[in-house]
């Protein structure tokens, strides 16, 4: 996939499916470590445990609809090819962890793409899901949650268009604050 | 071929105005993976891609590439326009596929010879 923006949201998709109410994305840049950190962890049915080991297999899915599932297989191979890797964690009942880490200055790692539109989408296609949003930069933090924006919102539902606005704008300004999506060589090239 | 000329054959849509068109291409390249047109373009080639971000002008400068041309109707980033104008590189944008872009480059004689 050109942008991780789109692994997250093939991602959240699959715990949507598995009945998550509660979604947890966690993006971390560290420029120290020179490293990038994503996280998606749910409240979903989870995955059996035979299955966890396998699930990175694009023939092993718990879709009815085609015989192949490659948002996992797609996800660890852009986490490998950029020195990095991906780990599942799930557990029956209680929900799945799914974490990838990538060399952030890596020139074959996808940039993070339209993160707000993704959220965007995500929050106000799926109004009833509780959303939290962590985007850390080194020290610096930027932090969306759908349960405190309902109770702000009051009347007005998240899936109002004027939402879907927001919150585009809100991470937008929010990833460009704590300089998100940086890769340091190239800056310092096109410097 | 010069840019300019390979620009009206095809039909390709300028995204960097005022960046000068003279150079003369004889080979292209045509990848998606960053690494790969870093380690195997060569000087001069126009690059064929999907990729929309700012990286790619930072490739096209280090390889001295002759520009860029986005296929499958792929809009460029505005921070990679804004780039691409301060160093001069030239991004073009068809609505074809790699696959045709490609064919078409061929026929009018740019090789993909290493």
């Amino acid at each position: 996939m050109l942008e991780l923006s789109l692994h997250i949201m093939d991602l959240v998709q699959n715990s949507l499916a598995a009945g998550a109410t509660r979604v947890e994305i966690r993006i971390e840049e560290s420029l120290g470590e020179d490293r990038l950190v994503i996280e998606i962890q749910d409240d979903g049915k989870g995955i059996p445990k035979e299955m966890v080991s396998r699930v990175t297999d694009p023939f092993v899915t718990s879709r009815t609809t085609r015989p192949v599932g490659l948002g996992l297989p797609l996800f660890k191979k852009a986490a490998e090819r950029c020195g990095g890797g991906m780990e599942v964690q799930s557990e029956i009942g209680r929900g799945t962890r799914v974490v990838a880490w990538f060399q952030l200055d890596h020139l074959d790692r996808a940039p993070l793409g339209n993160i707000g539109e993704t959220m965007g989408v995500l929050i106000t296609g799926n109004p009833k899901v509780d959303f939290i949003y962590e985007h850390r930069v080194d020290g610096k933090a930027y932090r969306l949650e759908t349960p405190e924006m309902k109770k702000a919102l009051g009347p007005v539902p998240l899936n109002d268009p004027a939402v879907l606005d927001f919150v585009r704008r809100d991470i937008e300004d929010g990833l460009r604050n704590i300089g998100a999506g940086i890769f340091p060589s190239v800056a310092k090239l096109l410097k | 071929m010069k840019l300019q000329e390979i620009a009206e054959r095809l039909r390709l849509e300028l995204k960097t105005p005022k960046v000068p068109l003279e150079a003369e291409v004889k080979t292209g390249y045509a990848s998606d993976l960053l690494s790969d047109v870093l380690a195997h373009s060569l000087e001069g080639d126009l690059w064929v891609t999907r990729q929309t971000h700012l990286n790619i002008v930072a490739i096209a400068v280090m390889r001295d590439l002759s520009g860029i041309l986005l296929v499958s109707g792929a809009e460029p980033d505005p921070d990679t326009v804004e780039k691409a104008l301060e160093k001069t590189v030239p991004i073009f944008r068809t609505s074809l596929p790699t696959f045709e872009a490609v064919g078409r480059l061929y026929q009018l004689g740019i090789s993909g010879k290493r």
